[in-house]
């Protein structure tokens, strides 16, 4: 960044925690309200969208040193998720069933009950955030080619532009 | 499907093949997006019902139907990668070829075809 | 039921942990491979069950058939993530000798191995669905493979087009949902008879359109050129015989299994636009003066007969259309992957290839071509048997001319390079293939006739 977008940095790194805070509770209401896995790792990745804009990539993962494992994070999330899913394999039952039976007791802790899905929504969270991470890393990398490229704005032109 | 959902599907796709068909890839870009977010969109719309969520309804109320919020879910999840794919595919193109026009880049293909000139020219001479 | 979900899990976690490492080194490619190959054997020993014992099911969850999504295995199914399993294995294994060009390539095509998997062997309808994003999200990436330009516009153009094509498909899913209430399939084919064949001939359209833009069918072949002649030949293989099969697998399952009224009412149709695909892909094969374009014709041109095969339909026609499209996914595939070698195994492999492809004996080709003609004596039109006959000729002939041009004629440009030994004899064991399956066609052809009579019960 050739300017430092002051205010964009500030509300960055404040907004961080809430966008945190917001996902968990995302998670933990979904299975008696409107949330999933999925929207918790989309509301992380906003949150991670907003550093890398504001500071750039390289400023980002110093800020945030759990950054640099976002390939593995994603890595383990669909790997916790594909175990989650196919465990009941070993015994015997079909697949993607629920660990307590549907009816039977299990551990809550407030309203959340403490069962397979909630591994697999907590995998799901890992696997998009990491996924976003590692896109938002990739296309931050534009900034050193813009410079270099000297692209000239696009002629949309029917007929056809010319390059100056 | 009433007529404000079926008006904004059909704007959302008119946008998008709109964009389509411009020169700059990433405006051919977001034309892919706007279309596949059309498609979620008349999903939705498809399939619209009043009630009250599934979750643990009384016997007489009438409930909304969960199945088509998953399938749009999975489809705007689906959307997301594969919009994330085409950027990072236009970003390679960018860089390696150091122009976001795609007429420059059939421009190249014609290059190709002309080296290929030779070994047609040698098949006519063959065949006479 | 084990077994089926086993055949899901192996590739979908190794290509998970492949991702993240470095596929460029060999080790990692040669274990890809020998997913690949564990995967096969499974695949291979579910197909014999399937066979055997009849269709195997398993709903997830243990939930009822209409809550859970239903995983489904029948001789249709098998079949088809058997070929695509094989020539994604060959593939793989023809890029891992000289050591991948990009570290994502083991992985992505693990990735797509799981992806076809599961869309060959689910019987839910939105399930399949999500198995062909991911699919075609493995084969998108994997299109740009080699980097350069004409690889990276290759990728760009088929990337958008199939978006495009996966947009309409998802509109025919939300429609079927409309139409019948239900995702499973055996419920929906039942739900589209009770709503009668008008109500779901725009559906059936929808579905028709986007399976023509995977196969590469007369009006919707535009990229096909483009992208099977720009990949690199590795690539173009998978393309044209894993890929493609998405297409194929789509036209016989939803058109014959769920919309059969309406496929009955569009089978002239379907035919004339099977018949445009020959005679296009043939004649226009013929002033090709580049191998992986002449081959990319040709793949018009093949496919069409699957068109034709399917639009007759019943059961002599499905079996034809089944075993046609899996002779044209070994077929396509040895060619693509002979179009980038030298040497005189390549030549001989090619020419198996090319007497497949035109319907010559003993080459596996010769007997689809005569599964095809007996189609069109049971459909008792003379004019589709001298289509086919017409067909078959042109296919000779630009196979000859590309056999002259490639390996016959003394390039003093080229040098005389052999190619490696290992990719040599990769295509020569493919070729022997192909050759074994024209010599014993009996498993294939009662696999077939397996799956055609699937739909028989069902259409009466």
């Amino acid at each position: 960044m050739s300017r430092p977008y002051v205010v964009a940095q500030v509300v960055a790194r404040l907004l961080w925690g809430p966008s945190v805070v917001v996902a968990i509770s995302l998670i933990v209401k979904g299975y008696t309200d409107v949330g999933d896995g999925f929207a918790a790792g989309v509301v992380v990745a906003l949150g991670l969208a907003l550093f890398y804009v504001a500071l750039g990539a390289s400023a980002a993962e110093l800020a945030l040193p759990f950054l640099r494992y976002a390939p593995r994070l994603m890595i383990t999330g669909l790997l916790l998720c594909l175990g989650t899913g196919f465990f009941p394999l070993l015994s015997g039952e079909p697949i993607f069933s629920h660990l307590p039976e549907p009816g039977a007791h299990v551990a809550t802790v407030g309203s959340l009950e403490l069962f397979t899905p909630l591994l697999f929504d907590l995998g799901l969270f890992l696997l998009v955030v990491g996924v976003l991470t590692v896109l938002l890393h990739q296309l931050a990398g534009l900034k050193g080619v813009a410079e270099d490229l000297a692209v000239p704005p696009v002629d949309d032109a029917p007929t056809g532009g010319r390059r100056p | 499907m009433n007529l404000a959902f079926a008006t904004g599907a059909a704007v959302l796709f008119g946008c998008g093949a709109y964009l389509l068909l411009h020169r700059d890839l990433f405006r051919v870009v977001g034309g892919i997006a706007l279309i596949s977010q059309a498609a979620t969109l008349t999903l939705i719309a498809s399939g619209l019902t009043r009630g009250r969520a599934p979750i643990s309804p009384e016997p007489n109320e009438p409930v909304s139907d969960p199945v088509p919020q998953a399938l749009a879910l999975t489809a705007l999840v689906i959307g997301l990668a594969t919009l994330a794919l085409l950027l990072a595919l236009v970003h390679r193109l960018t860089v390696v070829l150091r122009t976001a026009r795609h007429d420059e880049l059939a421009a190249q293909e014609a290059q190709h075809e002309s080296r290929l000139e030779p070994d047609r020219q040698r098949d006519r001479d063959e065949a006479t | 039921m084990t077994l089926l979900a086993t055949v899901l899990l192996v590739p979908w976690v190794a290509g998970a942990l492949l991702v993240g490492l470095d596929g460029r080194r060999r080790p990692l490619a040669w274990s890809a491979v020998a997913v690949l190959a564990v995967g096969l054997v499974l695949l291979v020993a579910l197909t014999v069950r399937v066979a055997s014992a009849g269709p195997v099911q398993l709903v997830t969850g243990g939930w009822p058939a209409g809550v859970g999504i239903v995983l489904r295995a029948d001789a249709l199914g098998a079949t088809f993530a058997v070929v695509s399993q094989l020539v994604l294995l060959v593939a793989a294994a023809h890029e891992a000798i000289p050591g991948p060009r990009a570290r994502s390539f083991p992985g992505l095509v693990v990735l797509l191995a799981a992806g076809l998997t599961g869309l060959f062997l689910t019987g839910d309808v939105f399930n399949f669905y999500v198995f062909f994003e991911v699919a075609m999200t493995a084969s998108y990436a994997l299109a740009a493979y080699g980097g350069r330009p004409r690889q990276l516009r290759a990728a760009l153009v088929f990337a958008a087009v199939n978006l495009l094509g996966s947009f309409i498909f998802l509109l025919s899913v939300a429609g079927t949902y409309r139409i019948t209430g239900s995702l499973a399939m055996a419920d929906v084919a039942d739900g589209v008879l009770r709503a009668g064949a008008n109500a779901g001939l725009l559906v059936a359209v929808g579905f028709f359109v986007a399976f023509s833009t995977k196969l590469g069918l007369f009006p919707f072949h535009f990229w096909l050129p483009t992208v099977y002649a720009g990949s690199r030949p590795a690539v173009a293989a998978i393309l044209s015989g894993a890929v493609a099969n998405i297409g194929g697998y789509g036209l016989i399952r939803f058109g014959a299994g769920i919309f059969p009224a309406q496929l009955r009412m569009a089978a002239t149709a379907l035919v004339v636009l099977g018949a445009a695909s020959i005679v296009y892909g043939g004649v226009l094969a013929v002033s090709r003066g580049d191998t992986a374009e002449l081959l990319a014709y040709s793949a018009i041109g093949q496919v069409g007969y699957v068109l034709v095969a399917v639009g007759v339909g019943g059961p002599v026609g499905l079996a034809a259309a089944v075993f046609y499209s899996v002779v044209n996914a070994l077929n396509k595939a040895l060619l693509f992957l002979t179009a980038g070698l030298r040497g005189p195994l390549v030549a001989g492999a090619f020419v198996v290839g090319a007497l497949s492809v035109a319907g010559v004996p003993p080459a596996a080709g010769f007997v689809g071509k005569l599964t095809l003609f007996r189609t069109g004596v049971a459909a008792g039109s003379p004019a589709l048997v001298v289509l086919l006959l017409v067909g078959s000729a042109l296919s000779l002939l630009y196979m000859f001319m590309n056999y002259q041009r490639q390996f016959w004629r003394s390039d003093p440009a080229a040098g005389t390079t052999v190619s490696p030994l290992p990719r040599r004899a990769l295509v020569a064991v493919l070729a022997l293939l192909v050759l074994a399956l024209g010599l014993w066609a009996e498993p294939l052809w009662q696999l077939s006739q397996q799956a055609a009579d699937l739909f028989a019960r069902e259409s009466g």
